[in-house]
């Protein structure tokens, strides 16, 4: 499970401060994070994945202390535990979408099994999500919701523990929101894989186990 | 980090911005390629020109300029300077104090120079001959490894020498000759040389000629006699080839001592003997006596002074292209500012973000220095053998 206490974060320069007295989510749980823009969300996702270091606070991640570990064991564990999928796709356009879907085990340490085994999994991935005909083109030449997909598989290539989607829907149509969010939920089950989601989209909502909103949540997220 | 994805990562980048990469290498080739390679083909021009130089003692010519009579000594260009009678050549010989070789470089065949001299020449410059021998007659030739290969002639073809204007109808005509010999490749310009004897060339010249016998000639043919001396008419017919057969009809009508050179090589036995030739021609001011390595000496030092004024202002160049190339590299990174904290929010290290910067920009500098090298490769490869057709 995720645990967060005491957290509070300030960005250099910037009177905003988040503070997160608690939040928990369960292994394998589905939420759902909204709040009006400039709330902090992003800024959570973030601390959640240890983007971000908080100025205090502990964030407990399947029982590991991840506000203590230094920057480069933050980043393993985010490479090894943590799919991310970022709202604007961030898929690199000097690579095809099959190189973009490597890029996880490019940037880490991955053995010539590990690389071996992840073009299987790219393979299967893009014919559930319907890319296998996208995979040797480049980001540039598919279209908003095939890119969403394109991203939405690197973050799940390395079977994460936890997905953390930063707004994926943002930039897609209706139908493709609900192909989105339908392709990412499924997936999670499959790898039995937690996911939190911001998104704005109340339509969305009821597919989650739960949705938290961060301004409602008084006690939990506090503006200065 | 994973050197390997790196080095996956940066290739792609580097293939897929291809033209910004060209450009960027290309930039860096120039700045870095240009400065160094005129400082090689400065070099060697300066190498060769000195070397032949060096090995050519003294050089006597009209009095003129200085330069262009080395030139035309070892060079075989400038065939417009002024000339010297041959007799000089026995008053060398007779000083005792050295040998005398005559040049009589004037006239050409085609792109290439044909050079009146006698054996001596041949003995200088250590010549070997790749096929035939020797000139023995009148008439014969031996040609330079480029003017054989460049032309496929091979020994008993002919040559012929090139009229000094197309509308001089009373001028030099072409004189055929015979190709007895062909020379070893030197790598110096006696490879583009048609070597004759000097009463060849002066037949080339027209003063000397072959013609039918009077004594056979109609009347009419005869303008007039007085004494021993016949004024034939136009229509007599000029041999331009000499051959066996016409060999004894050729004559000049001027004492060979006043026949023309247009350079002496000076050869002296020892320093002594050099210092008194120089002494001996110092005031004389129909004559210059001239060391050509003195010459290139002083040729250098000009090319010199105008070669470091080029290559400061090169490397001024060199430094802003490289200072721009910089420039564009750490712009290039700024726009991939996002591109970058995806990959950090991804999971990538500072270290691996530090290689794949490195990676991008050792890569380009590798390529441009590796370019560099083959430029100057090419440079040191090509400049001898251009040399050799310009000089």
């Amino acid at each position: 499970m995720i645990l967060c206490e005491d957290l509070q974060f300030r960005y250099e320069g910037d009177p905003f401060t988040l503070r997160v007295n608690r939040f928990s989510s369960e292994a394998k749980e589905t939420l759902a994070l909204i709040g009006p823009s400039g709330c902090g969300k992003t800024t959570f996702l973030n601390l959640l994945a240890g983007i971000l270091q908080p100025e205090s606070g502990k964030i407990r991640f399947m029982g590991e202390s991840l506000s203590e570990l230094d920057l480069p064991e933050r980043q393993q564990f985010r490479r090894e535990k943590i799919g991310m999928i970022p709202q604007n796709f961030e898929l690199l356009d000097y690579l095809t979408v099959r190189e973009n879907l490597m890029v996880p085990f490019w940037i880490g340490k991955s053995s010539r099994e590990d690389r071996v085994e992840a073009a299987k999994r790219i393979e299967e991935l893009a014919e559930r999500t319907g890319i296998s005909p996208l995979l040797e083109k480049y980001p540039t030449h598919v279209s908003q919701g095939e890119r969403q997909r394109a991203a939405l598989c690197r973050g799940l290539i390395r079977s994460p523990q936890w997905i953390l989607a930063d707004e994926p829907t943002g930039n897609l149509d209706t139908e493709n929101q609900e192909k989105i969010v339908s392709l990412l939920l499924e997936e999670a089950d499959r790898i039995g894989a937690g996911v939190i989601m911001i998104t704005h989209e109340p339509t969305l909502q009821p597919r989650f186990d739960r949705v938290v909103d961060l301004l409602e949540l008084r006690e939990e997220v506090l503006r200065p | 980090m994973n050197a390997g994805g790196v080095f996956f990562l940066g290739l792609r980048y580097l293939a897929r911005h291809r033209v910004k990469t060209i450009l960027l290498v290309s930039a860096f080739v120039l700045a870095m390629g240009l400065p160094v390679s005129i400082s090689r083909v400065v070099g060697h021009v300066e190498a060769q020109l000195r070397s032949r130089a060096e090995q050519t003692g003294l050089v006597l010519g009209a009095a003129g300029s200085a330069l262009e009579l080395t030139f035309n000594a070892l060079y075989f260009t400038k065939p417009g300077i002024a000339s010297l009678p041959y007799s000089e050549v026995e008053e060398i010989h007779d000083t005792g104090l050295g040998q005398a070789i005559p040049l009589y470089v004037r006239y050409a065949a085609g792109d290439y120079r044909i050079v009146g001299t006698n054996l001596d020449y041949l003995d200088f410059r250590k010549f070997q001959f790749a096929e035939g021998r020797s000139l023995l007659r009148l008439g014969e030739c031996v040609i330079g490894a480029r003017v054989a290969r460049e032309n496929g002639i091979q020994i008993g073809d002919s040559v012929i020498s090139s009229p000094e204007s197309l509308f001089d109808l009373a001028g030099v005509y072409p004189l055929k000759m015979k190709v007895v010999g062909i020379l070893e490749s030197t790598g110096t310009p006696d490879d583009r040389g048609i070597f004759v004897d000097l009463r060849t060339a002066w037949i080339i010249e027209g003063l000397g000629h072959g013609h039918e016998e009077a004594s056979e000639l109609s009347d009419d043919q005869i303008l007039e006699r007085k004494g021993d001396t016949v004024r034939l008419n136009a229509s007599i017919v000029e041999y331009n080839e000499i051959t066996e057969e016409n060999l004894n009809s050729f004559h000049f009508h001027e004492e060979e001592g006043k026949l023309p050179l247009t350079a002496i090589l000076v050869l002296p036995y020892d320093e002594k003997s050099q210092a008194i030739f120089k002494g001996r021609y110092a005031n004389k001011d129909t004559r210059i006596l001239v060391t050509p390595a003195d010459e290139m000496e002083e040729l250098f030092d000009t090319v010199f002074r105008v070669q470091r004024v080029v290559l400061s202002l090169l490397i001024a160049v060199g430094v802003a292209a490289a200072a721009l190339g910089l420039i564009v590299f750490l712009l290039s990174n700024r726009l991939r500012a996002a591109e970058f904290r995806h990959l950090k929010n991804l999971g990538a290290s500072p270290a691996t973000m530090k290689a794949l910067i490195g990676f991008e920009a050792g890569f380009v500098l590798l390529c441009s220095g590796l370019l560099t090298i083959a430029v100057l490769v090419l440079v040191d490869w090509i400049v001898p053998i251009v040399l050799i057709r310009l000089i």
